[in-house]
């Protein structure tokens, strides 16, 4: 069930999570270099705002597909419950039938165990 | 009254004296304040009194003399006077303005001399001892406490100030910053952002740091969730949210897709089930132990000693998962954890299911139908009687783990309740019957318990379009006047089954001990009918002899005797249908032609007389195919129902007679042979024994067909030959 590609919207929504976290850890990195005493690297700067700004714009992106693909929410139109209960059943019936098997064969064994 | 008061010349602190010890000491009635000098020890008073202000010096280093000063009195002096006898007096001066006038007139110079000339002394003193070895912090320590002093002197007043309001400060202006002190401002300022920025870094690591372990718990949680949700039907309570610290999701599992709503529509209480967290933010769903009930079937009397292996495979997880749960989480994947969860509500699913079904049957136990007789009843349990002595009962039992605890349940209720009318039958029963046969009596209670859920699954839960189309068990669910309901349906079925299982015991009694009777079970698809066929065959070595002498003619096999002979056993409810052929025809009796016109025999019988009926059947069928066989070869013989006789010269006659007892161990047909002279015609002689003087019979015992067959032909040829050899 779980598979591993990114098409199911639960994965492309696990994902936006991911980047928020990474988001955030730029962020404070961003602010650990300008509390550098000797001053910040303009280039880390630059770099970890350039991905900060392309991540919240893959958020947005992404946000916004799935709000808008999310479909109506239809509650429960076919219930199977009562052909679970069929399964069940049928369930127990197998077992039964095999039970018996076993007990056939046990008495064949034993039929020629003794001859 | 006490402050401290610092000239703006020195800065000595001037530490106030309480004013009630002072005046307890100098019993002076009227308002004083005073100052004295920490160092030196002077002491400064101010009688605020009609009377002079007088001020007393305490000098500790001089001589003791004490030496007062005074001053004017503070009344109203005339200031001046005009032309028009007005008099001006200086304008009254405040509260504040009188204080402030009182402090200023107090004179520190002495004070001030004093000091510079204390300070003159130990500097000196100071400089002439060690000049060089001067600690190089000491200035700096020295600015540091006048520094302390002036700040603490400062915060005393503005303190003072604060808590009495009628000394208001009017205003301070910021002292002029030095040049390195700008620097030092700035250095402060940059310093407290970046220590600001290095706050807020670590503050947007760790959030990030809980967002990604809140992210992780809550993917396991909802993952598992989700999973669940593709079996079963999850619901939010938004309200229920608010409330608990949960997000209120439930698991519904009521099924509101009903047949027959009217039927059932009281959701128990286990059918919401309310998802928790556990410890660790996963999924859980905590159950009360024994919540979970099962049906049991079961026969009055008969301890079934197969317990199936589901009862203990299943019945044992549902309440052993609440026990090992905290100690085996971590050793199960998540995957493993929610095909337990999955577990535990289909067990939960099942005994809703179960609740229902017992439900159902005890509502139409008491609608009074067709087959349904209760004969006890207590809570979860209900006892119905179907016939012959025959009772079942159904319970519901709580899932409990171990089996032994199920046997004692059912021991229970077996031995609490027995009407004694039915405990008299089964009693009787068990002295009728060995214990084979009482083992073979009853279905397996599984199958029965199987049979009843599916029943009333079908008649309650399948829609009528989607109801397998099986004719036979079609059940007509309304428990209607006309036909029975579903439980009397059940009982019914039962009720036959056991019989049939009785005369099969009694169909095989038989069967097993002719050697030439073939039993047959047909399966009728039918709950309340059970057929078999017996057949009796004739052996393939004869039937290939015959070929053999008749050239295997075409023609002549239309001739052919009949090589097997059906007997049809129909069981309806209790009613024993026989159907047999080969009885004799009085119509083929007359005629020598090869016709073979079985007549086909049918009437009803009971089980007691079932065997005596099978094997005169099958005793008639014999002496048919004898008859025919001597037929073949041309000997005209006497066809009775057990007999077939043949005749001798002079009117003698020798006969095949066929005796049948069911209670023979040997065999179920015993023949004779029996010769009688042509002077009696008396049927009557077959059934005495002691004449022997007409008669002669031989026991030939119990004889396979060959040997019979190879009689015939012995007879046949005492007859004086066959016209076709």
């Amino acid at each position: 069930m779980d598979s591993p590609t990114q098409n199911t919207s639960l994965q492309r929504l696990q994902n936006v999570e991911k980047r928020i976290i990474r988001v955030l850890e730029l962020a404070g990195g961003v602010m650990d270099e300008l509390a550098n005493p000797t001053g910040p690297r303009k280039e880390f700067i630059n770099n970890h705002c350039r991905e900060f700004m392309k991540m919240i714009k893959d958020i947005q992106v992404t946000l916004r597909d799935e709000i808008k693909s999310a479909c109506e929410y239809r509650p429960f139109e076919k219930c199977d419950y009562s052909s679970r209960i069929s399964n069940e059943i049928c369930c127990k019936k197998l077992e039964y039938v095999l039970s018996q098997l076993d007990a056939m064969k046990q008495t064949i064994d034993e039929y020629q165990a003794t001859i | 009254m006490a402050f401290y008061y610092r000239t703006s010349l020195r800065g000595h602190i001037y530490q106030s004296i309480n004013p009630e010890i002072l005046r307890a000491k100098w019993t002076f009635p009227f308002y004083i304040s005073e100052f004295r000098n920490a160092e030196t020890g002077l002491l400064f008073l101010g009688l605020n009194s009609k009377f002079f202000l007088q001020i007393f010096r305490e000098n500790k280093n001089m001589d003791g003399n004490l030496e007062i000063s005074l001053d004017k009195l503070p009344i109203k002096r005339l200031d001046s006077i005009e032309e028009n006898g007005v008099e001006r007096y200086p304008s009254d001066s405040s509260y504040d303005e009188k204080r402030v006038s009182l402090i200023r007139r107090i004179d520190f110079a002495w004070a001030v001399e004093d000091d510079e000339e204390r300070e003159r002394k130990k500097r000196q003193k100071k400089s002439s001892k060690d000049a060089s070895a001067t600690w190089q912090w000491q200035s700096m320590v020295e600015n540091l406490q006048l520094a302390h002093q002036e700040l603490s002197v400062i915060i005393d007043l503005i303190n003072t100030v604060e808590a009495n309001d009628a000394v208001t400060v009017a205003g301070m202006t910021r002292p002029k910053p030095l040049p390195n002190e700008v620097l030092s401002d700035l250095a402060v300022s940059a310093a407290t952002k970046l220590q600001c920025y290095r706050q807020l870094g670590k503050y947007f690591k760790q959030s990030a740091k809980a967002l990604e372990e809140q992210i992780a718990r809550e993917a396991r949680f909802y993952g598992a969730l989700i999973r669940l949700q593709q079996n079963w039907k999850v619901k939010r309570q938004r309200l229920a949210a608010a409330a608990s610290s949960s997000e209120g999701f439930i698991i519904d599992l009521f099924d509101n897709s009903l047949y027959d709503s009217a039927a059932m529509c009281r959701p128990s209480s286990l059918s919401t089930i309310r998802v928790d967290h556990d410890s660790a933010g996963m999924l859980a769903i905590n159950l009360p132990p024994n919540s979970c009930r099962s049906l049991h079937f079961g026969f009055l009397g008969v301890h079934s000693a197969d317990i199936p292996k589901e009862l203990g495979k299943i019945r044992t997880r549902g309440s052993v998962e609440q026990h090992t749960r905290e100690h085996e989480k971590e050793s199960m994947s998540d995957d493993e954890y929610i095909k337990e969860t999955h577990t535990l509500l289909r067990e939960v699913h099942q005994s809703i299911f179960d609740d229902q079904v017992f439900e159902m049957l005890n509502r139409e136990a008491f609608n009074q139908s067709i087959g349904v007789n209760v004969t006890g009843i207590r809570e979860n349990y209900l006892q119905l009687s179907i016939g012959q002595g025959n009772t079942l009962f159904i319970s519901l039992v709580p899932s409990s783990k171990g089996d032994d605890q199920d046997a004692a349940n059912t021991q229970d209720s077996e031995s609490a309740i027995v009407p004694l009318d039915s405990f008299d039958n089964v009693k009787f029963e068990e002295g009728k019957h060995g214990t084979p046969k009482r083992k073979w009596g009853f279905p397996n209670r599984t199958s029965c318990e199987i049979y009843l859920q599916q029943i009333v699954h079908e008649h309650a839960f399948v829609k009528a379009k989607d109801k397998p189309n099986l004719s036979g068990t079609r059940v007509s669910g309304q428990s209607g006047k006309d036909g029975p309901g579903l439980l009397g349906h059940f009982c019914l079925s039962l009720a036959h089954r056991i019989f049939s299982n009785r005369v099969l015991v009694e169909l095989e009694n038989v069967v097993c001990r002719v050697p030439y009777l073939h039993l047959m079970t047909h399966p009728t698809w039918h709950s309340q009918a059970s057929s078999w066929t017996i057949f009796l065959k004739v052996p393939q070595s004869i039937l290939h002899a015959e070929s053999q002498s008749l050239k295997s003619d075409f023609q002549n096999m239309k001739d052919a005797v009949k090589s097997q002979f059906r007997t049809k056993v129909v069981v309806n409810d209790d009613r024993i249908n026989v159907e047999g052929e080969g009885a004799p025809n009085v119509v083929s009796l007359f005629k020598r032609s090869s016709e073979n016109i079985s007549s086909v025999n049918k009437y009803e019988c009971d089980l007691a007389d079932l065997p005596v009926i099978i094997l005169l059947q099958a005793a008639s069928q014999v002496i048919c195919w004898l008859h025919e066989e001597a037929l073949m070869v041309g000997i005209k013989t006497n066809r009775d129902f057990l007999c077939l006789t043949f005749e001798l010269e002079q009117g003698d006659t020798v006969s095949l007679v066929a005796h049948v007892n069911p209670e023979d161990i040997k065999g179920g047909i015993a023949w004779w042979l029996v010769m009688e002279d042509g002077s009696t015609d008396d049927w009557k002689l077959q059934m005495d024994m002691y004449d022997g003087a007409s008669e002669y019979r031989k026991f030939l015992g119990h004889l396979t067909l060959d040997v019979l067959y190879s009689t015939l032909m012995d007879l046949v040829s005492l007859c004086g030959g066959g016209r076709n050899h």
